[in-house]
Order: C-alpha cells, then structure tokens, then sequence
C-alpha cells in the first residue's frame, strides 16, 4: 500500500506543478475557458485520487476548491485576483499536505482552516446573490439548452486493453452512463483473441452508446474523467431530442451493429437525420449539429520512467561507448579480415544510442519555469513592485540532473533583480523607464553549451560602489586599476554583498560566491554584464550533459590528453623553435598573435626535441589560447569519470576517461586553463586591458 | 558482509616500506593490483602518484612512501598496488596505495596488539591502532583510514627522520 501511496504523492506533485502552471496562465487569460476546465479537472482528479488513499485533508480541501472553480466554470463567479491568490495559496497547502507528518502540526492545521473558511466565504458570498440560487452543481441553468428537452449523444468508449491494471471496471462507467439518462450501449467483441490467446488482464472489448440526457456534455465526459488518459473517447452531439425513442431509428441501429463492427458517428448521424427528416417530429433540426465537443487522441505520447532507471541506462550506454573504443583498438590492430567494417558499424551505432539517451534526460527547462514564474509574482507584491518576468527558449533542452542543481542559483539571481535590481515604481518613473519593471529569462543553444541569460531593466550595478566597497574589505588595493570587467567579477567573490541594508530577500553576502560555486559543480560558468542605470544581465553557460563529451585525443609526453571537441577551432604544426625560443609565449598564426600555453612545461613534463609541435587553438569567451601538444591521435568519445575527492583542488584537468586500450586519460577543462593562463600576470590577452604590462 | 562481522575478523595484511613492515586490517583492503601504467595527473601534490583504470573506474594512487616522508617508490617486480576503501567524512571512497612489496595475511589476535608507544615512536600516534610483535619482528598496524584521509599533507613522522630510510631502499629494490 506505501508503495500505492508513493505513487500516489508523485503523481500528485505533477498534478499540483501543472495546476500551478494553469493558474499563473488563468491569471493572464481570466476569461479563458479552457484553462478553468484544465483547473477543474485537476482538482477533481486530486480530489478523487486523494479520496482514495486515504488522504482526507487533501480529499476535502480539493473538494470545496473544486467547488469554486465548478461555480466559474459554470459562469456563475468570475475569476478575480482574489480567488487566484487563494488558490495558489491552496497550492502552497496542497503540497504541505502531501507529506502525511505534517497533519499534525498545528501552523498547518490552522492555515487549513483559515483557507478553508476564506473558501467558504467565496463560495457562499456566490450563493447570496439573488439571481443564482441553484447550489447543486448537477443542475445548471440551461442557457445553451432550448427549453427543458435533452439532446442525444453518440458516446465512444474504447479503452486501452491495460485498463484493468488500474482496478477500473469499465462496466461501471456505462452503468453511470445509464445513471445520466436513457442509454443504449452496443459493446464490440470483435478484437477478443481466440480463448487460448486471451490474456485474462486485458480489456479487449470496446463500446458504442447512444445516450439521450439532459445533461450538458461537460457532465458525460465526467464519468469518464478518470480513464480519458487512458482510453479513446469521443462525445458527439447527435442532435437536440430523444433519438432513442424512435423505434426505426433503435431498429434500424440494431441492425447496423450486426453487420457492421463500428457503428461510427457518422452512420448514427446519417441515420438520425435521415428519421428525422422523414417522422418530421422534429423539423428546425436538421442536426448540423456536428460541433465536435471533444476528441481525444489516446495513443500514449510519453512514459514514466523510474530516475534510477535512466541512471543505469546512462552507465550501461557509457560502459558501452568505452567497450567499442577497444574493440574499434582492436579491429585496427588485429589483421582479422572483415573486423573494422564490424567495429565501425559498432561505433556508429554506440554513438546514435548515445545521442538518444541522452536525449531522453533532457528535460526543457520550462519544468522549472512555474517555479520562478510564482517566485517574481509572489515577491514582486510583497516588494511593492510592479514586475513582469518573460520568458525566451522554454523549449531548450538540459540534462534532468542539472536542471536540478540550477533552480536554487537561480532562485537567487532572480531575488536578487527583484529585490536590488528592480526600483520603486516611483523611482522608475524619474528615471524615465517605464513604471514596470521587466526581468527576462532567455535560454538558447550555443555550440555544446546551453546558455541561460538572466536581465533586468533595473538600476543596475555601479562598479564605483564595488571598487570602493572591496577596497574598504581589503579585497583589492586602492592603487589597482581595474577594467569594468574585472570589478563586476568581484560580486562573485564570497562574503561581497553591495546590498546597504539587508533584507528579508537578499543581502546577506551569501549570494553570488554560492551561485558562482554550484554553477561551478555542474561544470557551468557565470558572468555578469551591468550598466548602471539601464540594468543587469547575468549570463550562465552549461553544457549539454555531463557524461559523456566528444573529444580530440592528444599525446604529451607519455600522458594522453583529452581536449573538448566543441572549443577546438584549429589545429596548427609549427616548429618546435618557435615555441621554445619565444619569451613572450606569443606565436604568430595566420597572421595574427596567439598566446600559447606549452603544455609541456605548464604540466611538469620534460621538454622534447621534435622538430613539430602541434598547436591546438581553443577559444573561450572571444579570446583563443594554443594549447601545444607533441601529437594529434584523433577524435574520441569520452566518457567522464570523476578524478575522485584526492585531486579536488585539481583545476585544470575536469576528469578522466579510460580508452580503449585500458590506460587513463586525463580531460582538459581548458576553460579554466584560458582563465588561469589570462589572469596569469605574464600575459596579457584580456583584450580590454592596455597591453602595457613589462615582458 | 557488514562492518559488524568485518571488525570481529582478526585478519591483517601485512606489507613492506623500505625495510618496515606495516599491516592493515583485511576489511580496508578490497583487490592487491600488479604495478601498471599509472596517467601522472598535473598540478597535484607529490605523493599522489596519478589514476589507472580499476575495472573502468578511475582510481587515484598514492604514493605510500612519499606520504610516509620517506623517498618515492622506485618501481620493481615487488611493487603492488594496495585497493584500499577508507572512510573521509562519512563517505566511502577508494584509494590504490602503492607499496614496496605485499607479505602476507597474519592472524592477528586482539590480545597481541600493544597500544603504540607514546614516547619514543618515530610515527605519529594518532595514525597507528598498534603494534604486534610477530616472530620477534614489529608490525605497526595501520588506521588507513586517518593516513588516507584528503588532507593535504599527511606528515606521519613525527619528526624528519627520512634520512634513515633513503639507505635501505636500495637493498630491496
């Protein structure tokens, strides 16, 4: 049963995440009917699922929240700011329910109350409004509905043949079926396998109903509100009256779905029409009536799978990935007649199953977009501001696990627009800028790299007050010319916060450092771009999965090196004079002046005689650094192994891969050595910074 | 096997540095490896010897002698890679300890553990569970899980005695 319970909290947390995300749209579009039956239906179903395993707070709370959304949905309320702040402060509750241990704290025993008591209140402040005195839901005011006469529809219900896993029992939906009005079902048997085929937990039966009800459609598709996921089903209005009081029609219907194995909506509407016209009993409807309500297309798009799951996929496709580089070793190796052909064929297909599974843990980021979405509406109000958060590229694609790891920094960047970023509206209006502010999220593709950009069009940061403040902390000294640049990067340094007051939101100088850091540990970078004024971007760059990276391998003394693919602009053979005889570590290339970084020397190994060196040009962030090497062996598929918790303060290597040859070789983050190499006093390849430095 | 039944077992292996022999417990030790090709990782400290592939995980070796103050492992047919999994913070990680030569499995009885001398031991107390005296020989047993710990420089001499040492590596090797 815990597991049922187990499933039951999962499924309810991405029932309650979806809810969210319908009620912060609901809000932008009030009068968009969709969406309050999206809401509707969410509740109902977690009102029902909740029922069910014996969560009875949930069961409750949903069930009077339920009840609202039924009163806008029947356009007896309409959506105001009132109701959508108490819902989403329902949300809130919901989610604290989930967790069973915390029905018995009081906090939320009260909060219970309070919304439950906030709810009433609407729903009662609805029912003392003279028009509207009908309370139950069952019976609306039927404005759609000429007179008090029902309609007939054709109803068809086909589940899938694993419906019975669930413990539904199809009949029951048609006895509720016959519950709604006059019903007459025709079930289908032709799909039933011969006996010895049958698989008794398999529904292969389908049915056909024509039902006459007084009921609008949104109460038929009610009753199967708990299976439409997983079945087909299609209601369609035949026409207005009583279809099934004619004896042709029933006749003629019978015999139908004797010869025939569907019967079909169209062949019922035919029918239909064609009685009508001919008994004229009912003569304005020549049932053009063919609005389809609703067709739902069953097919399942999308599976649940278990994270271990994937996990284990990951480490087998990775496992794989280093078994074909020693075969492909192999087959070059071995004189074995037909083997390379074999080994390549391998090689090709490891690498598309790399490419897909790795494609089924990237998740778009919009999963985490409610999140900040609820975060800036929530917070701006309580700030007393007025601002909109937009978002770009919600579509674009990153690995579940950093996905996870970037929510809190991202939380907090956001804060900190909100809070420091963003001015009083008053503020705004002096300086010109429109009285409401604007934070965009903006997330796109970038080679290997994701990028995730983060503006505001708020006061920006003003370097003066950085300067000042590290040289009040001692961070710099007071004689030190910085570039813009570079005094942006002090923000990021820890214990730097320039927020004078601290507040509630944000200030407390645990801030950037901690993102800069947790960023860091997903292998990601940031940076800051700020004018004062006008307004703060802070740009994240990540890259696609962590695993597994396409690699140029190259040979340093004994030690093999993997250099990532995707920086790699150009690989040179220059002459190893040139590179040992230069003071100023700059070789000239194509014309122009690169610093290089001589592997080498830079990594303790002995300087080599060969006549050619091989210069390996990588560019990071519009500067370019060649990394010089002793040979290019080739492309490589590298799959990332930790060095472990020994070499943490390694900074230049990000991991290591085995080949297939069974040694180690140790992968670049050449990233990092442009940074470390550019920050180097010796060298000065900051484009921004005079070139005035001695040597 | 849990870690209950692992402490009730009284089995050490017992290796050599240099002249000195040394044991750990058999729990600590997962896999005795033969000398191969170890990927030197730059910018490290000297002792840690570089990574080699255990079964396609990718295992750091350090270099025992180093950390022990004494010279570096000169590599000879003897030369062993000890995998040890050692405890840091509460977590479990493996480390491949490079050693002169591996002797043998000693049964090693509670009773014959001395406490280590507190006062004229060349080793830092805090790093060896004691001392068994085995066929007239002394056998200092390890607490691998202190000597391997991350810190950056474990110094287990308590004060610089290395010199001693540099002479017999000679003899083995």
């Amino acid at each position: 049963m815990d597991n049922f319970k187990k499933k039951f909290v999962e499924e309810a947390v991405d029932l309650i995440d979806g809810l969210e995300k319908s009620l912060l749209e609901l809000e932008e579009n009030p009068e968009d009917e969709a969406i309050v039956q999206k809401v509707f239906r969410v509740m109902h179903t977690l009102k029902g699922n909740s029922g069910m395993f014996g969560f009875e707070m949930i069961d409750s709370f949903t069930h009077e929240m339920e009840t609202v959304y039924d009163l806008i949905r029947n356009h007896k309320l309409s959506v105001s700011r009132e109701i959508l702040d108490l819902t989403l402060a329902a949300v809130d509750h919901l989610k604290i329910l989930l967790d069973e241990e915390n029905y018995s704290n009081p906090d939320v025993q009260a909060n219970h109350k309070m919304l439950l008591s906030k709810v009433a209140d609407i729903i009662n402040a609805d029912q003392a409004t003279p028009e509207e005195t009908l309370p139950l839901p069952a019976e609306h005011t039927n404005t759609d509905r000429n007179g008090d006469q029902g309609a007939s529809y054709y109803i068809l219900f086909e589940p899938n043949s694993s419906i019975f896993d669930n413990g539904t029992n199809p009949l029951y939906l048609l006895d509720e079926l016959h519950s709604l009005g006059e019903a007459k079902v025709y079930a289908h048997l032709n799909r039933v396998p011969p006996l010895k085929e049958i698989d008794e937990s398999l529904c292969y039966t389908y049915w056909e109903a024509i039902l006459y009800t007084e009921s609008t459609v949104n109460e038929i598709n009610d009753v199967f509100i708990f299976v439409e996921d997983e079945s087909n089903i299609e209601i369609q209005k035949i026409m207005d009256g009583n279809v099934l009081a004619n004896e042709q029609f029933v006749g003629e219907l019978d015999n139908l779905s004797s010869i025939q194995k569907d019967i079909g909506f169209n062949a019922v509407q035919r029918l239909a029409v064609g009685i009508a016209k001919s008994s004229t009993t009912t003569p304005k409807s020549t049932a053009k009536g063919k609005d389809r309500v609703i067709a739902k297309d069953a097919s399942i798009s999308s599976i649940r799978v278990a994270a271990d799951k994937l996990d284990m996929l990951m480490n087998l496709v990775s496992e794989l990935v280093t078994t074909q580089a020693r075969l492909s070793l192999f087959a070059e190796e071995s004189a074995v007649p037909g083997l390379v052909p074999i080994a390549e064929n391998v090689q090709k297909l490891s690498r598309q199953l790399r490419d897909i599974a790795f494609s089924i843990v990237l998740i778009p980021i919009e999963n985490m977009l409610t999140r900040f979405q609820r975060l800036v509406r929530d917070l701006s109000s309580e700030l007393g501001k007025d601002v909109i958060f937009a978002t770009e590229g919600a579509e674009t694609e990153l690995d579940k696990t950093i996905i996870e790891s970037l929510v809190d920094p991202l939380m907090h960047i956001l804060r900190n627009s909100l809070d420091h970023g963003i001015e009083e509206a008053s503020v705004r209006e002096k300086a010109g800028k429109p009285k409401q502010g604007k934070i965009t999220l903006k997330a796109f593709y970038s080679g290997a790299n994701v990028m995730i950009q983060i503006s505001d069009d708020g006061a920006g940061i003003d370097p003066e007050m950085i300067t000042q403040k590290a040289i009040a902390k001692g961070i710099i000294s007071a004689e030190r010319r910085l570039t813009k640049r570079e005094v942006l990067e002090l923000v990021f340094l820890p214990g730097f916060s320039t927020a004078t007051k601290v507040t509630d939101v944000s200030g407390r100088g645990v801030g950037m450092d901690v993102v800069k850091r947790k960023i860091a540990d997903i292998r990601g970078e940031v940076e800051i771009d700020s004018e004062k004024g006008v307004g703060t971007t802070i740009t994240i760059k990540l890259p696609l999965t962590l695993s597994i990276i396409d690699g140029l391998l190259v040979k340093v003394d004994d030690t093999n090196f993997i250099i990532p693919l995707s920086v790699v602009d150009k690989i040179y053979a220059v002459e190893h004079e040139k590179i040992a005889k230069t003071f100023n570590n700059v070789v000239v290339l194509d014309g122009k002046q690169v610093p290089f970084f001589y592997v080498r020397r830079e990594f303790g190994h002995p300087e080599n005689s060969e006549r050619y060196e091989q210069v390996i040009v990588v560019n990071f962030e519009e500067k370019s650094v060649g990394l010089v090497v002793d040979s290019v062996i080739g492309e490589y598929q590298a799959v990332l192994k930790p060095l472990g918790k020994h070499y943490k303060n390694q900074d230049m290597i990000s991991g290591a891969t085995i080949l297939g040859d069974g040694t180690v070789a140790l992968v670049m983050d050449t990233n990092k050595i442009i940074k470390l190499f550019a920050n180097h006093e010796d060298f000065a390849i900051d484009s921004e910074e005079p070139y005035n430095k001695s040597k | 096997m849990n870690q209950d039944n692992l402490s009730r077992i009284n089995s050490y292996l017992s290796f050599k540095l240099g002249d000195e022999e040394f044991a750990a417990h058999v729990g600590k030790v997962l896999n005795i490896l033969e000398m191969t090709k170890i990927t030197e990782v730059p910018k490290a400290p000297v002792y840690m010897k570089g990574v080699i592939n255990l079964r396609g995980t990718v295992l750091p070796v350090i270099d025992t002698r180093i950390k022990f103050g004494m010279t570096p492992t000169e590599y000879t047919t003897n030369t062993c890679i000890i995998v040890l999994d050692i405890d840091v913070d509460g977590e479990n990680i493996q480390v491949g300890a490079l050693v002169d030569a591996v002797q043998a499995v000693l049964e090693i009885e509670k009773g014959q553990i001395m406490p280590p001398p507190s006062i004229g031991s060349k080793y830092k107390s805090e790093f060896i569970e004691g001392v068994a005296n085995i066929d007239e020989k002394f056998i200092m047993i390890l607490d691998m899980d202190a000597v391997f710990s991350t810190e950056d420089v474990t110094d287990l001499l308590t004060k610089t005695e290395e010199t001693e040492n540099t002479t017999e590596i000679e003899e083995i090797s």
